[in-house]
């Protein structure tokens, strides 16, 4: 399997990206990790007139905290990601989440923006992403704008980036002080989710949860952010009761489809039993 | 026609300097172009890890990379760990442990192992077994490859630890 | 026979050393800057006519060289045969290309030659396939309705064919049974997949209108008559050659369409031609295996003896007979290591639109044991008997070998019960009822399940073979020659694709020439310059190989005893041959070294009087029968009865394999098999979609093949008892792992289960399926 002929180009800028992107009037795509990329040129199943490699922009992996905000650029790999201490205190559900993505190699070149801009339904960075509420800053040949993570996804695989834009940056809430949990069904180690679910909170000195937000993935079109269940959960001390309730809601923002990982119902009869498990462990007990 | 790039790459520390197809995958180049067939294709779906090599150090799968994205960067494939007459020692800890078989995939869990030694990571068990989840074996069924890197990781720490 | 030196020693491997610094030569690893390189155009479609192939821009397209259709394959070419023509089978006829009709995604329809792959692939988006969609089925039940495509003109109803297996009088003994249990069981479609795929390199001779293949294949002799018979040529006018194998496993036996392609399209155009088969490929071309529906009847006594078996299966072979097509052994071996004398098994082989079925390590054992033994479970529980005293009361004994068993095959030698024992004590079985019934008081469900078996290794001579309609022996052969430094070379058609063979080959000549195994090089795989050979399959190197080498070094011994009782002025019937010297038993000091013995051979002097020249021999064994091996698995599951999720917690064989030649080697290969076994039975399946007719999960991504995190650590206990009938009492036994997985772990999963009543009858395991055999139990009961 081997791609169909392309130009290769490199962007030093994220404005050359963009440009390059213009030039070839969306037949072009961008190529940085190339973890999901390269297979599907492999396959055929894209054939852009060109890859323009962005690996090469200076600044587009930094992670930087600073007002209550962690920006993280698009072009962070997973094992930066793995390895950075402001990741693991400020964003800790990003930092559980990355272990459950592909394996040690993927993860040395797959990117955080790829992840996004790939929109898995099953991925996790589009998981963390709408769980966390993060913000995408997107850069075009108008400028820049600014996206809510679930504005941004908008079905299997795809976005709202238009065809002559880049992903520059990923803007998390400062985590600090949050405990994080993700779970998952899979079907092998480091294999696409079946039903995964990531579960993040605030916890209070008293014990009660100042807020808890709960995602699902590969149960929708695109990853979730379970609304309802969540706001249920403010204040509680995630009980039993607390837990259960929230979990049975989650069916309400799951739309699962068959699939050769797992059926429909099967995911339906998963989600609120991963939902318990992620819960009951933010709340410190055993699954 | 497809486009061309000049590359300009190390390889197993020696310089490189070709005209590549752009849309050339590493693997292929690497193999066919400068004779390295130690690296080996197993999938071009980056699921297998056959292709496994080391950039700058890192072990990625080079089935999923165009050629032109090694544009200065260092390579390593395991032509570069064994010397004349002897054998690195994570080959040697294959060999003890009859951790190869076919030995296909054989050359992508060495370097996956010698990035882990080069890092000074000491992993087993599980979570052993978890970073070596990117390389597929079919013959051995695994047991004796976790040995073996277990044994050379090991291996290696005291070395470091002596030395 | 003097004490053997290197048998039963863990020698370290000869193959290691250019694999580990990957120099290991692959087929793809042969590089010809002449070559061309193959890309094949296959039908996307179940099953399609081909109305019309346009390759104009193709052949238009720089770097392309030529195009092959299937009109030229058909007219130019024989079908490919069948290896082991089964009688009364139907003949399907299978060309190396589709032509007017294509009968599975993934047939190859057009071919290009052109100067590297991606140029092949540029071709293949230029040329244009009008094809005509056919109904299609998918499943042998849709095969099998009446109404029904038939999808050979030749096989009438889509049934290749039809036979039975009968002994005593299974209708009576099971209508006067106690207990009877009954189960439909189905077993996944899987894919050996090796790492390496498939591929060739064929290369024509123009002075000499010679073919020289290069292929990744297990049977260099077999491939080479096949493919000289389908290009209509000499045998000895064909060369195959082995290079390094990446792994094989049963399905690179024999023909392929791609070596009949590769070899036309070299013909033509006069350069070597190059297929290297990529994964998407793969999954639509090299042999599938196991597909196949049960319905198996077991009876017992109200005491516990089996009394009789009743099976009607039907195997799913897919469009069209490969050379070696479905498996034999699940009837052969349906009745496994118990007391039975009345059975009637009865089998269908079955086309449907799907890629050919092959051999895949085990070939039909795996599926016996996996229907057989979960009855067996059943029954056991039907009779409120523990499933391991059931077994017990019906495993043959000792003194009951050997044993004629119902499919007319007789078992030589084993203790079953004692590796039952020896597997049951390692869980802890002992106690383990005791653990399980407080683990349950805390709503935990963890469970035991065990498999026994009896595995058919090698072929039992050619003969047999020959009964059964096989084209090719039971044999095997070797070239072993002795040089002027006292080392030897042995030249075998063996290729090697992972089983040591270099090893363990020069394990056993080293030991019968008082050599050591660095001493003895191996030159393998190639039809040329060796004596014919079958291969690398049914687990019979080792067998039939040790008894080729036993021989051919008998009669160098015999003449390096004469050469040296000249040069010492000795009787030969007084010396010995051991440790690089021949020497007198009684009088050790009396002593030549080999190397002086093989330079009098080479230099012609000093040589008794009559005595010819050089030190070498080809020999051929054939073995009088075959050695059954035989074990037991036992795995402990635990599972969620809310999710269905489980985890294997231990997974223990003790297995028989009779002597072992290199115990390390021998390990090696039971954990691969071991492996296989679970992924087959807890992983991997292919799934066609019976709308569409298309296979789903054709992809690495897709298609669950396990990764070191997915698989246990096994425990291995072995036990090791000659066989009477084997040279050196070795059995085969690079298969046996893959037996008993998928029974041991599904009736694990059943036993934690055994409060909700659930049952399985279908592969993989999976958390869905056992949801949905609990949900299932809960509805009936």
């Amino acid at each position: 399997m081997k791609p169909a002929p392309l130009e290769y180009l490199t962007a030093a800028t994220a404005e050359e990206a963009v440009t390059a992107l213009a030039r070839f009037d969306g037949n072009a795509r961008l190529i940085a990790g190339g973890q999901s990329l390269v297979p599907l040129l492999n396959m055929r199943l894209l054939r852009p007139t060109a890859v323009i490699d962005i690996n090469g922009i200076p600044e587009l992996d930094r992670i930087a905290a600073a007002d209550g905000v962690v920006r993280v650029g698009a072009l962070a790999r997973y094992s930066t990601l793995e390895a950075s201490t402001v990741i693991r205190e400020q964003v800790p559900l990003l930092a559980k989440a990355v272990p459950f993505v592909g394996d040690r190699q993927i993860r040395n070149r797959g990117t955080l923006g790829g992840a996004l801009c790939h929109a898995d339904p099953a991925g996790e960075m589009p998981l963390c992403a709408v769980t966390l509420g993060a913000r995408l800053h997107i850069v075009g040949r108008a400028g820049r704008r600014e996206l809510d993570a679930e504005a941004f996804f908008e079905g299997p695989y795809t976005t709202a980036l238009e065809p002559i834009e880049m992903l520059e940056a990923v803007e998390f809430p400062d985590g600090s002080g949050t405990e994080a949990v993700v779970v998952e069904h899979a079907r092998r180690h480091g294999d696409f989710a079946v039903v995964s679910v990531a579960a993040t909170g605030l916890p209070a000195r008293d014990g009660s949860w100042r807020w808890v937000r709960i995602g699902l993935g590969a149960v929708a079109d695109r990853a979730r952010y379970a609304r309802r269940a969540s706001e249920t959960l403010t204040g509680t001390r995630l009980q039993r009761t607390d837990v259960e309730a929230a979990a049975a809601r989650c069916l309400e923002d799951a739309e699962p489809a068959s699939d050769v990982r797992a059926s429909a119902e099967y995911r339906r009869h998963l989600i609120p039993i991963l939902v318990e498990r992620a819960l009951n462990e933010l709340a410190g007990r055993p699954r | 026609m497809s486009a061309q790039v000049t590359l300009a790459l190390r390889v197993n520390g020696r310089a490189y300097e070709r005209v590549v197809e752009s849309r050339r995958l590493l693997v292929d180049f690497l193999r066919h172009e400068l004779q390295l067939h130690g690296t080996h294709v197993g999938c071009e779906q980056g699921v297998c890890g056959a292709c496994t090599v080391l950039l700058d150090g890192e072990p990625v799968k080079s089935c999923l990379m165009l050629a032109p994205q090694a544009q200065g960067r260092s390579i390593t494939t395991v032509e570069a760990l064994a010397g004349r007459d002897e054998l690195h020692p994570v080959q040697q800890a294959f060999r003890d442990a009859h951790a190869l078989q076919c030995g296909y995939c054989t050359p992508g869990f060495l370097l996956g192992a010698v990035a882990l030694a080069n890092r000074a990571v000491v992993l087993e068990g599980a979570a052993l077994r978890e970073e070596l989840a990117g390389n597929l074996c079919r013959c051995t069924g695994y047991q004796n490859i976790v040995e073996a890197v277990e044994r050379y990781l090991r291996q290696s720490a005291a070395g470091r630890r002596d030395g | 026979m003097d004490k053997l030196p290197w048998l039963g020693v863990s020698v370290k491997r000869k193959e290691d050393d250019r694999l580990l610094r990957g120099s290991g030569r692959f087929l793809d690893d042969i590089e010809d800057t002449l070559a061309l390189h193959l890309g094949i155009g296959r039908c996307p479609y179940p099953h399609a006519r081909i109305r019309r192939i346009d390759a104009t821009r193709a052949l238009e397209l720089s770097g392309v060289e030529a195009v092959l259709i299937g009109e030229q394959v058909v007219a130019r070419t024989e079908p490919i045969t069948v290896l082991r023509p089964f009688p009364g089978s139907a003949t399907t006829v299978f060309h190396g290309m589709a032509h007017g009709v294509a009968r599975y995604e993934g047939e190859p329809v057009v071919a290009v030659a052109a100067v590297d792959r991606y140029v092949a692939e540029d071709a293949l988006d230029l040329i244009n396939v009008d094809y005509e969609p056919l109904p299609h089925v998918v499943t042998v039940e849709d095969a099998l309705r009446p109404g029904a495509p038939e999808l050979h003109g030749t096989v009438a109803g889509n049934v290749v064919v039809e036979s039975t297996v009968r002994a005593g009088e299974p209708d009576k003994r099971l209508a006067g049974a106690a207990v009877t249990v009954e189960g439909t069981f189905r077993i996944n479609r899987v894919s050996g997949a090796p790492i390496e795929t498939r591929g060739v390199i064929a290369r024509w001779a123009e002075d000499t209108s010679t073919l020289e293949l290069w292929s990744s294949t297990q049977t260099p002799h077999l491939l080479r008559a096949q493919l000289a018979h389908c290009l209509r040529m000499d045998e000895t006018d064909v060369r195959v050659i082995a290079p390094d194998v990446g792994g094989a496993f049963g399905l690179k036996i024999g023909v392929y369409p791609e070596d009949i392609i590769a070899a036309l399209l070299a013909i033509d155009t006069r350069r070597p031609v190059k297929w290297i088969e990529d994964r998407t490929e793969f999954f639509r071309g090299a042999a599938h295996a196991r597909e196949a529906v049960h319905t198996l009847t077991l009876g017992a006594g109200r005491d516990g003896a089996l009394l009789a078996l009743r099976d009607r299966y039907l195997i799913d072979l897919g469009a069209y007979h490969g050379p070696l097509g479905p498996p034999l052994l699940t009837s052969v071996m349906l009745a496994g290591p118990y007391r039975l004398h009345d059975a009637e098994i009865n089998r269908r082989v079955v086309l449907t639109n799907k890629v050919p079925m092959g051999a895949y390590r085990g070939y039909g054992q795996a599926e016996s044991n996996y229907v057989r033994e979960i009855l067996i479970d059943r029954l056991a529980r039907r009779l409120g008997q523990d499933p391991a005293d059931f077994r017990r009361h019906n495993l043959l004994r000792p003194d009951e070998l050997p044993f004629k068993s119902v499919s007319g095959v007789t078992y030589d030698s084993g203790d079953y019960a004692r590796g039952l024992d020896l597997a049951l004590s390692r869980v802890g079985y002992e106690s383990f009822r005791a653990r399980q019934k407080e683990w349950r008081q805390q709503g935990r469900h963890v469970g035991v399940g065990m498999s026994c078996y009896v595995e058919f290794t090698g072929y039992p001579s050619s003969a047999f073979l020959g009964r059964t309609g096989a084209r090719f022996g039971a044999y095997e052969s070797v070239t072993l020659r002795m040089d002027r430094a006292g080392r030897a070379a042995i030249s075998t058609g063996v290729s090697t694709f992972g089983q040591g063979t270099e090893t363990t080959f020069a394990q056993m000549a080293a030991s019968l020439l008082g050599l050591d195994p660095a001493d003895v090089a191996i030159h393998r795989g190639d039809s040329q310059g060796t004596p014919y050979s079958v291969g690398g399959f049914a687990s019979r190197t080792m067998i039939a190989g040790a008894g080729a080498i036993e021989k051919a070094a008998g009669q160098i011994r015999d003449k390096m005893l004469r050469i040296a009782g000249h040069i010492l002025d000795v009787d030969a019937g007084a010396l010995e041959v051991t440790a690089g010297m021949v020497r007198r038993r009684d009088d050790p000091s009396v002593q030549v070294s080999i190397q002086r013995v093989s330079e009098a051979a080479f230099l012609g002097h000093p040589l008794p009087p009559g005595e010819d020249p050089g030190l070498e021999a080809t020999a051929y064994f054939d073995p009088p029968s075959s050695a059954f091996g035989y074990g037991t698995v036992v795995a402990q599951v635990e599972v969620d009865a809310r999710s269905g999720e489980f985890a294997l917690q231990r997974y223990i064989l003790v297995h028989d394999c009779g002597t072992q030649v290199n115990p390390m080697i021998v390990e090696g290969q039971v954990q691969g098999a071991v492996a296989q076994g679970i992924a087959a039975a807890v992983f991997e399946e292919l799934v066609y979609d019976r709308e569409t007719g298309q296979l789903v999960n054709g992809t690495m991504v897709d298609y669950f093949m396990p990764t070191a995190a997915d698989l246990p650590a096994f425990e291995l206990d072995h036990l090791e008892t000659a066989s009477p009938v084997t040279p050196f009492g070795i059995k085969g036994v690079g298969e046996g792992g893959t037996i008993a997985a998928a029974a041991a772990i599904t009736n694990a999963v059943c036993d934690a289960l055994a409060p909700f009543g659930v049952e399985l009858d279908r592969l993989p395991v999976t958390a869905e399926s056992i949801w949905r055999a609990l949900a299932a139990a809960r509805a009936k009961g």
